[in-house]
């Protein structure tokens, strides 16, 4: 995702409920122009409708894999909803939905 | 050896769907067409099955064994263990993407309105390690 999307003026966020220090040494093995952002209590997640209950490994609530792409005005234009975790959305196709948004 | 080339294949084919998989983690076409393995796994299974069908010798049988594990192991693990249930988001495409503030690696707040009228913005929420 991170070199389709890397020139096209986008800013990326990842949310997870990981503590930032283990999200930062993923940025820092990706050499990703993420910023990731710490949603401990999944407060946002929920707010967004995107807790998977009892999906983690030991039970926990885990947010559903999901990619969201936001104009610059603040609508949602573009969504990825995964019905497995081991599937993620092709970067490329992430990267058209960025490039179709009006300027 | 050589009468035992079907297990061989077999087990190969159940391997190398194995290592197939986690070495194109990182290509969509592989990563996002789980099946795939399922059907190695399943040929792998039908060959063996076979070879032991017209002779059942240990090499037919564990070539067997290993695939139908594999299958059973696998089929698990793509339609038990990874499924994610579909339920309703609180957004819609075409409406306006809920508000937050969250800290950043550093600590620093970032909240989704600051890149109002800045540039697009892609949220991925992720499972993170769990």
């Amino acid at each position: 995702m991170l070199t389709e999307l890397g020139d096209a003026g986008v800013q990326i966020l990842g949310i997870s409920p990981d503590p930032n220090e283990r999200s930062q040494e993923l940025a820092e093995r990706l050499r990703a122009r993420y910023r990731f952002l710490a949603d401990r209590d999944l407060a946002v997640t929920r707010r967004y409708g995107l807790v998977h209950v009892g999906g983690g490994s030991k039970g926990q609530d885990v947010p559903r894999p999901t990619t969201v792409v936001v104009d610059r005005r603040g609508i949602v234009r573009w969504l990825a909803l995964a019905d497995s975790f081991q599937v993620r959305p092709d970067p490329k196709a992430v990267a058209r939905a960025v490039r179709a948004l009006s300027p | 050896m050589i009468r035992y080339w079907p297990a061989l294949v077999s087990v190969w084919l159940s391997l190398g769907a194995i290592a197939g998989y986690f070495a194109f983690l990182r290509v969509p076409a592989v990563r996002n067409r789980p099946e795939l393995y399922l059907v190695a796994f399943a040929l792998a299974a039908l060959i063996a099955g076979v070879a032991s069908w017209r002779a059942a010798r240990w090499p037919n049988l564990a070539a067997l064994a290993l695939s139908a594990v594999l299958l059973v192991l696998g089929g698990y693990f793509n339609f038990v263990l990874a499924r994610v249930p579909a339920t309703a988001t609180t957004f819609k495409i075409g409406e306006p993407a809920p508000d937050f503030t969250l800290p950043d690696a550093t600590g620093a707040p970032v909240s989704l309105a600051s890149f109002r009228d800045r540039t697009p913005v892609v949220l991925v929420f992720y499972r993170g390690y769990w």
